[in-house]
């Protein structure tokens, strides 16, 4: 009797996580058009009035008609970046849930996605919006934008990364010496958000306008990661990638 | 006389393949809608690309609403 197993399906994985990623990428990006485009039509509102009060821009027909021009393409570019940056974050959250998929509490895949997308929501985007909050137009000097994206992108990485390091520690541990481990990510990140520059740029704009857009940013963000969770988790659930039908002879 | 059964077997290893293509496309996404300003249709369009910034413009709302940093 010979028994021959293959190895996942790996079309079939990869079509699953794309296609959960470019969804849940549209799911975000609707939601930035309901919930965060009002903050960013004010603000840019306020360049332009800022533009034209300064002298800078003339207040003709002209300048409205190529602006309103240039904001359509912005608002209609919302749906495709959504789809865009889904696909690549649903890439990485398709990478790691096939990964740590055994080891996920949950007793069927759509527990164990959405679980995976609540830890990833926390390290990867809460942690990082924590010291460096999302600003809408008017905040953020163009000389410092490099700056500015290394920043981010490292502390997106050292979260990332510190928590697969300290969940690989917690297998060492057993029972309730496990919370060491959460302990120790605790600790360290919070070490790491307080040893980290500001974000050099001072924020001049309305609090009011800057805390609205931030809160509804967080709140369509949250969309797109209960949307992966949900769809990866009923996919997977339905077409199981990881199971081959072997034949025994 | 021979017998031939299916069983389904439950696979916990990744092909390492389907790691390195998804690994390509998170890297190029983000950089797409995080932080091109011109660079990918300089390719192409050379200078004039950095003036326009089409892909900056595409995804500029985008940019704002999830953290990056855009100008």
């Amino acid at each position: 009797m010979s028994l021959g197993v293959n190895s996942m399906k790996t079309s079939l994985f990869l079509i699953i996580v794309l296609i959960s990623g470019a969804f849940a990428g549209f799911i975000h990006g609707s939601a930035n058009l309901a919930l965060v485009e009002p903050y960013l039509d004010a603000a840019i509102g306020i360049e332009n009035q800022n533009l034209i009060s300064s002298g800078e821009q003339e207040d003709t027909l002209e300048f409205w008609v190529e602006y309103e021009g240039y904001r359509q393409w912005q608002k209609g570019g919302q749906l495709l970046a959504g789809v865009i940056l889904g696909t690549s974050v649903g890439a990485l959250f398709g990478i790691v849930f096939a990964l740590s998929r055994n080891s996920l509490p949950g007793n069927n895949d759509l527990k164990k996605s959405l679980i995976l997308a609540g830890i990833m929501w926390f390290t990867i985007f809460l942690v990082p919006f924590l010291k460096y909050p999302v600003n809408p137009p008017t905040v953020g000097d163009a000389e410092t934008v490099a700056l500015r994206g290394i920043l981010y992108l490292s502390l997106i990485a050292i979260s990332g990364f510190s928590a697969v390091g300290f969940y690989k520690l917690s297998k060492i541990f057993k029972g309730n010496k496990k919370l060491i481990s959460l302990i120790g990510y605790s600790v360290f990140i919070s070490v790491v958000i307080v040893a980290m520059p500001d974000n050099p740029d001072e924020v001049t704009s309305p609090m009011e306008l800057v805390n609205g857009f931030r809160i509804m940013s967080v709140l369509a963000m949250s969309t797109f990661w209960v949307s992966i969770g949900f769809i990866l988790g009923l996919l997977w659930n339905k077409f199981n990638p990881n199971q081959q039908v072997t034949s025994l002879n | 006389m021979s017998q031939s059964r299916q069983i389904n077997v439950s696979k916990t290893g990744v092909p390492t393949i389907a790691i390195i293509a998804l690994a390509v496309i998170f890297a190029a996404g983000l950089f797409v809608v995080g932080f091109d300003q011109g660079h990918i249709f300089s390719i192409a369009f050379g200078e004039q690309a950095f003036d326009e910034m089409f892909i900056h413009e595409l995804t500029h709302d985008m940019r704002h609403a999830a953290g990056f940093p855009c100008h």
